[in-house]
This record gives C-alpha cells, structure tokens and sequence, in this order.
C-alpha cells in the first residue's frame, strides 16, 4: 500500500511536480555506456531513488556506496555489471530483464536485500525513451 | 449639435494631456502563461546551433524583429583549444564555448528545443567525456525549473517556450548536477533582452564579452592526444588556471574588437564564473554609462570598473577618444595573468608593441609538449617585465639561448633561489652587476614550476632561428 501511495504521488506530476529532484537523481547515477550495454542487451533500466536515511560523510558515503552496489548485485533479477549508485543523490540505476522478471519484482527484492525503501522513479527500455516507471 | 462636440471634446481631451507613466515591471502585464515543456526521443541532427537571433561570436547582429524567436541549441562533448597548446575536453551548448548569444527584446516568445547529443562522436576527434545527461537553466525566464529546467538523457530532446518579462543580459547554463562540472565545463552563454522600446542610446559598435574560467588538469605522458580534462581538485577549490574572455586565453588580443575614434561602443558583459568575481575595466577610457545587469533602470554615470559576481552582468558603454587600442582587462590582476584580457582597437591588427605595458604574447608558436606550454604561458604572464625572448636585454638579461649558456642544473637552482646564488656563484654576481646591482627577485616557484620554465626555455632553444616569434617585452 505504502508503495502504491509513493508511486501515485510520483507519478502525478499535477500534484507534485518533482521531474527537476528526479531528473537529477537519474542524471547523478546515468551511465551511458552502462546503460547502452543493457539497452542492448534487450535489458531495462530503472532508476530508483533511495528513500532511507543514507550516513552523512564523505567517507561514509563511499562506504554505503559499496554496500549497496554489491548487496544490489546479489539481487535476482539485477544485470550483473548493471549497479550505479549515488549517496550524495541518493539514487539507484539497475538493470533487469523483463523476460524474467517485472519491475515491482526487482524492487521488492532490492527493498528486502538493502534495508531502504526504494521509489522507483523512471525506466529506459530503448534508448533517449525515459518513461514513468509503472509496476509492469 | 452642440452636446454632441462637447461630447466629443470630452472624450478626446484626456488622451491629450499628459499620460500616465507606464510601470515596465507591472507584474499583471508580463506573459507568465505556462506552457508544459515536451521530451521526446526524436533527435536534431545536421547543424547544433540554429536560429535568427543567434550570434556566433562576439560582435553582436541587430535585433531580429520577429516577435518570436525559435531558438535550438543541442549539446555537444568537444575538444576546444582554451590557450596555445592546451586542448580541454569541453562540453558545449551548440556545439562553441561560450555557447552563442541570443539577443531578444521584451515581450519575445522564446521558443527552445535541444538534443542532448553528447553521444555523438565529433569527426577526427577523440572524446574524453563519456555522455551524460544536460538540461538548460535560463536565468532570462519565470518558469517551473521542475518542468523546464528537466535534465535529459543522450538522445532525447527538450522543447519548452517562455516569454522575456525584464530586461537584461541573463546567463543560460547546464543545469545538471554537477552544476559546476558542467559550467566550468563550457556549458554557458548569455541572452541579450533589450528593453521593450529598444536603448535610450545610440552606439556604433556592439560586442559581447563573456568572462568565465578553466579549470584544466594536464593529461599524463602517456596521453599522446594531449587532452586536458577537468581538474575536480582546482574546481572544488576555486583554483582555475585559466580565467578567459569568451573562451580563450588572450583571445580578444590576438583578435582585437574593432572600433574607430569618435565611435561610442557597447559592452554587454556576463561573467559566467563559476566562482570567481571579474572587476571589468578598460584601460583608456571611462564607462560613460554602466546598465548593472543590462538594464538601463539601474544606471550608473562616469564609472572606472564594474564588479560582477557569478552570472551578474551589466552593458558598459564608452567613447574611443583616440587612436589606440583599448585595453579589457579583468583589474583583480590575478584573473587578468591567466588571460582575462583583450582589446578594443581602432587598428585592425594593433602593433605589438601597444601591448607591453600588459605584457601581453604575440606568438602564434607553441610548444607541443604540456610542461612546456605551460612555461611559456607563465613566462608570458610573469617574467615579461624584466626580461625578453628573443628581444634583447631589459632589466634582466635576453633568455633566448638560456639553455645554451647554462645547464637545466644551474637554471634550477638559480630560478629556486637566486638570493643564495648570488652569493655563492660567480656568473650570478656577474649577471647582479650587469643588471646595475638590481638582484633577481623569488619568485617562490614550485619545483614543477621551474621545470615547466626550463622546458619551455629549452624548445624555444630548439626552434630554428626565426621560426618563433618572441613575447612582447613588459615594463
């Protein structure tokens, strides 16, 4: 339900127009090589915004940078290689194949891996195609 | 009959007494009607830069009339040449840096598009900067930055509009995180709205001098392209090395802005930063008018210099009282020795000699080799008042064949401290008395420094006799 409600109120740019916070999340974890390589390989990509408390810090920051991106890695469904992640931004890039498995799927799993909820913000399934992200 | 031309009267005699002041900044009057920007992944190709109010360099064309401008400006990742030898892997708005200019009026509908086309590989051109995400951010505009301002991936476009409440010069950047990576990057320009019923003066020449600084980092050896990037270092640190009118070290000196005596000239000045203040001058004659961030309501009257902070701006204009060249400079000289200087001259190509006093180059020759470009622009910046290359002896002695007289040992311990060499070594207390007992000052030159100055000692050495032209001698 929670998840429902954020993704409402994400998706409805009337009532909150954040696409300049989400933009600028995605923008910090964009990778476009990266990114090429999943798009080509018939992969999506979504870009998530962390919802957690991140530790502050530089230091800190390159810590939890790690965690996440190898706790991310080790999610089923996560395109090995495909893991961007921003402490300072505050965001997620992963990649997933839709073959196998769904959106709402991969982010319940990276939820439960990394302790942090997750608002899935925007997916790229071809490339210059940034969408809504919908459940799929 | 009678009430019908008292009736008349009545209505045509207000319209001819005095009318009422009409308030420019009426907010209930300015076009504040949203338009919803549009993504698409529908991308420009051919050129980068398209439009009628767009100008390309720094003299500026008249205002295109047409009450609505289309305006496209694709971004760009791009090796531009920011001084002699020192290639930087830029990003652009259109494909230059300082992106164009835009000149518009008030009351204009600007009308947006750009392709993020940072994924396209320059012909010939090695990239270094991987694409990215962009978005622009027009100072100029009242709009939701949420939905304008949106940054978007490589391939996709953005189109928004928007319509020029006040006037101004107004800074446009990349609006994307980091906002100063990509402004120190290359990615700025300026939007000229004239006022809604034109300048209350009339001038010959109109030109647009951006400053804005670099923030280069030399690439390493093994890098035969010799592509600098940026140096994250110097940029968190606001330490540029190089600080530039409209993108190049002494650009505007090799390329003077021309004007003849008796013209009245306009200035529109941005000083892109990103984070360093300009105190714009011109040596030789006094702003008769200064428009603080180019608007004629804020005016100030027989001004020397005027200070900018980051994206401030302001329209300076001035007479050419005599033959000469007239000489821009940022007067926080610190700025100015790393190339924020040029000239506006009433001679198509001034005589090198105008620019002594600035100790200004006139060499087009430059060293291939990063440590030695780098020499010779701190020569150029530093040394010029004492000594010459190539030009014959000053205070100090002729550095043309320096190398050939002494080894890189003794240059070394001699440009480390030359106060203990002077008591200690025979030719220094040689050069001490030719220079009438004036000793060679520290100069607090870091190691690497004084290798940068004997490497560049050592092409100009190597170059055959009257292949390079020499730097103008300084005071």
């Amino acid at each position: 339900m929670r998840f429902f409600l954020l993704l409402v109120f994400f998706l409805s740019a009337k009532a909150w127009a954040c696409g300049y916070c989400v933009e600028d999340k995605i923008a910090a974890v964009y990778e476009h090589a990266a990114v090429s390589r999943s798009l080509a390989g018939g992969r999506t990509v979504v870009f998530f915004a962390i919802d957690g408390e991140l530790p502050p810090g530089a230091a800190a920051s390159a810590k939890t940078r790690a965690r996440i991106e190898k706790l991310a890695a080790a999610v089923p469904g996560v395109e090995p290689g495909s893991v961007r992640v921003s402490v300072e931004a505050a965001a997620l890039a992963i990649a997933y194949d839709p073959k196998r498995t769904g959106l709402a799927e991969v982010q319940k799993a990276l939820e439960r891996k990394l302790k942090l909820p997750l608002l899935a913000m925007q997916v790229m399934d071809r490339p210059g195609h940034l969408a809504a992200a919908r459940a799929r | 009959m009678k009430h019908a031309c008292l009736l008349v009267l009545a209505v045509l005699l207000p319209a001819c007494g005095p009318s009422a002041p009409t308030d420019a900044y009426d907010l209930s009057k300015m076009d504040l009607k949203p338009v919803p920007s549009k993504v698409t992944a529908e991308r420009h190709t051919g050129a980068f830069a398209e439009g009628a109010a767009l100008n390309l360099g720094a003299e500026l064309k008249p205002l295109d009339p047409s009450p609505v401008k289309t305006i496209r400006l694709d971004t760009t990742h791009k090796i531009i040449e920011i001084a002699p030898g020192v290639k930087f892997s830029a990003w652009t708005f259109g494909n230059q840096v300082p992106a164009p200019t835009i000149r518009a009026r008030v009351g204009d509908r600007i009308k947006f598009s750009m392709t993020n086309r940072s994924d396209e590989a320059a012909p010939g051109v090695r990239l270094t900067a991987a694409p990215m995400m962009h978005s622009m951010d027009f100072h100029a505009a009242m709009v939701s930055p949420q939905d304008k301002y949106k940054s978007i991936a490589p391939g996709q476009t953005m189109e928004f509009e928007f319509t020029l409440n006040y006037p101004g010069v107004f800074m446009y950047h990349c609006g994307t995180p980091m906002i100063l990576e990509h402004i120190a990057s290359g990615m700025y320009g300026a939007l000229i709205v004239e006022p809604r019923n034109g300048y209350p003066t009339k001038v010959d020449r109109e030109y647009m001098v951006i400053q804005s600084e670099f923030y280069a980092k030399a690439p390493p050896k093994s890098d035969k392209a010799g592509i600098y990037t940026l140096d994250g270092e110097r940029l968190r640190a606001a330490q540029p090395n190089y600080t530039v009118f409209n993108g190049v070290h002494n650009g505007m000196v090799k390329n003077p802005l021309a004007a003849k005596v008796g013209e009245r000239v306009r200035l529109f000045l941005l000083n892109v930063g990103p984070s360093k203040t300009s105190s714009f001058h011109v040596v030789g004659t006094i702003f008769d008018r200064v428009w603080l961030e180019g608007n004629p309501d804020n005016q100030l009257r027989g001004a020397q210099t005027v200070l900018l902070g980051s994206s401030n701006s302001a329209i300076v204009e001035f007479m050419i009282p005599e033959e000469g060249s007239y000489i821009m400079v940022d007067h926080h000289f610190a700025n100015a020795s790393q190339g924020a200087i040029g000239l506006v001259s009433t001679a198509a190509k001034p005589p090198a000699t105008e620019l002594e006093h600035h100790n200004m180059p006139s060499v087009e020759a430059t060293p291939s080799d990063a440590e030695a470009a780098r020499g010779k622009l701190a020569f150029e910046s530093k040394c010029l008042a004492c000594h010459s290359i190539g030009q014959g002896r000053k205070l100090g002695p002729d550095l043309a064949g320096v190398t050939k007289r002494r080894d890189a040992a003794w240059l070394t311990r001699w440009l480390k401290s030359p106060e203990t060499m002077l008591q200690t070594d025979e030719h220094a207390k040689a050069m001490l008395k030719e220079a009438n007992n004036i000793p060679m000052p520290n100069q607090n030159l870091s190691d690497a420094e004084i290798r940068e100055y004997i490497k560049y000692f050592q092409w100009y050495d190597a170059q055959p006799k009257g292949a390079v032209g020499a730097p103008m001698a300084g005071h």
